[in-house]
């Protein structure tokens, strides 16, 4: 089997792991707020509900979780599974732990945030979630960039953990044809690709950073 | 409300655990089974009600009339497994195996879905019916009360493959050198077997496991492992391959045969395929499919 046709055939598989990589992005950014929002607050049942399932998630391995999100309505329920079922059940396990961390990391930037600004803006005139979404929002964006970034790569590359729910994406099809072929090129190819993925990641990201630091 | 969900994550991932982690056999699988509905009793006792209400109806359609409305069939197997189960040079997936499979499918008009899985998995995938069998040369010995089994179809011998120039010549030679071996694969289960070859396992340096065979070649190949227990089918395939260099050794660890597992009490899908094997066998199916992937020798089903 040549170069080509090892690169074909992966390619089907960087389509899922691409697949993987935005939908959990999408949905986890968004959710990790609700959460951050709920672990910051002023009800103490609340927040230690949201502490707990911040300190679940981030506890225990994400191929865990896949699991058990995945066997679990079987196991907990009696529910037959469906072939549809792994693609979002690789969705949702990867959601629910990103989001956790995320969460922690909205939760830095909002503290970060002097008091002051939250006074100036009440006396301005401005509504609680006036406040929030125009003069505290933006600001969090601009400092909690590169840790985001972190949390992004790390993403990229845990797509490979798919494998435990046998979902074909690349770094499971790639260890098939290693298998089948008695070769360590498909690795290669892997270890590529997912280095491609992460310089895009990287630049977009300092492109976003430069563009939010307009005041400097 | 959220807390109980909380909980019932705490539960479901304890349980994860023990069925991730523990051996293959059903006692594992009941116990986990036995403590998730204690959880579900404790927490939620409505949705017990509902599941048992579903559980019942299921039950009664398929006392009703088991396999007749069945038009997909879903073979579970690992497709790291050549040749048996593999990607083949057009990425699909095929083997000994999958085309017996295809064949039995086309007998009775089913549509054959190959779902390939994570090995580790497999009970996990069987019992909550992702996958209505595991189809992939599936070791009977020592696993006879775990699954519901056809005939077997494939006889096979447990084989050590060592580098040619290793001066490794009988099984006692064995004696403090690494040994490889495929975790939850029947090479392991045997060399862990006290009525076995647990004894023979006891003299070796270490007993490495490996989540496949190509990292364990490579290992050997790279002098990190000095042998590796395997399936003789799968040994054969895997020295064809790779060329020279390696060799089987005489001595076997044992013999045993391949079947197809169902879930176990699955009875009336397994009747079905085990009748079609026969039908297969006597019209010389099978020994062209074998002789296609080289296992003449192996196939038992006549």
């Amino acid at each position: 089997m040549d170069f080509v046709t090892i690169l074909q055939q992966l390619s089907s598989g960087m389509i899922k792991t691409v697949g993987i990589f935005f939908w959990t992005l999408a949905l986890s950014l968004p959710f990790g707020l609700v959460i951050a929002f709920g672990r910051m607050s002023k009800n103490k049942l609340v927040s230690s509900i949201f502490k707990f399932y911040i300190s679940v998630m981030r506890g225990t391995p994400l191929m865990l979780q896949l699991l058990v999100v995945y066997f679990g309505p079987y196991y907990l329920f009696g529910i037959k599974l469906s072939q549809g079922y792994r693609f979002i059940a690789i969705i949702i396990g990867f959601v629910l732990n990103y989001a956790a961390y995320y969460a922690e990391i909205y939760r830095s930037g909002i503290e970060s945030m002097p008091v002051g600004q939250y006074e100036a803006a009440t006396q301005l005139g401005y509504s609680k979630s006036q406040t929030f979404f125009k003069i505290i929002l933006p600001q969090v964006i601009k400092r909690i960039l590169p840790a985001i970034t972190n949390e992004v790569i790390t993403l990229v590359k845990d797509t490979s953990l798919a494998f435990s729910l046998a979902y074909m994406e690349m770094f499971t099809i790639a260890k098939q044809i290693a298998a089948a072929q008695t070769t360590m090129i498909p690795f290669v190819v892997a270890a590529v690709f997912y280095y491609i993925f992460n310089l895009i990641v990287a630049f977009t990201m300092e492109r976003i950073e430069k563009k939010m630091s307009y005041y400097r | 409300m959220k807390k109980t969900v909380a909980m019932l994550l705490c539960g479901a991932m304890t349980m994860a655990l023990l069925v991730g982690c523990g051996s293959s056999s059903a006692e594992t699988t009941q116990t986990a089974a036995e403590q998730t509905e204690e959880t579900t009793e404790a927490t939620e006792e409505t949705t017990e009600e509902t599941t048992e209400a579903t559980t019942e109806e299921t039950e009664a359609a398929e006392e009703a009339n088991p396999e007749a409305d069945r038009t997909t069939f879903v073979v579970g197997f690992d497709a790291e497994y050549p040749p048996y189960g593999y990607m083949d040079d057009n990425g699909e997936y095929t083997g000994f195996d999958l085309e017996l499979a295809q064949a039995v499918c086309d007998m009775e008009g089913w549509e054959l879905t190959k779902t390939p899985i994570d090995w580790d998995s497999k009970d996990m995938e069987l019992n909550s019916g992702s996958i209505d069998c595991i189809w992939n040369g599936f070791t009977i010995n020592g696993r006879e009360d775990d699954y519901t089994w056809s005939d077997p179809y494939c006889d096979n011998s447990q084989v050590i493959v060592v580098a040619e120039d290793s001066g490794i010549n009988t099984l006692a030679d064995l004696a403090g050198k690494n040994v490889g071996v495929q975790t939850a694969s029947a090479a392991l289960s045997v060399l862990s077997d006290e009525e076995q070859q647990k004894a023979l396992a006891d003299t070796f340096g270490s007993l490495q496991q490996f989540s496949d065979y190509n990292s364990a070649f490579s290992e050997l190949l790279a002098g990190s492992l000095d042998a590796i227990a395997i399936d003789i089918g799968v040994a054969n395939y895997q020295i064809s391959s790779r060329g020279e260099g390696y060799v089987i050794l005489s001595e076997t660890l044992n013999s045993e045969q391949y079947g197809v597992g169902f879930k176990l009490g699955n009875e009336s899908l397994r009747d079905i395929v085990n009748a079609d094997l026969k039908k297969l066998a006597e019209d010389g199916t099978v020994a062209e499919l074998a002789e296609k992937y080289d296992i003449s020798d192996l196939i038992c089903l006549k």
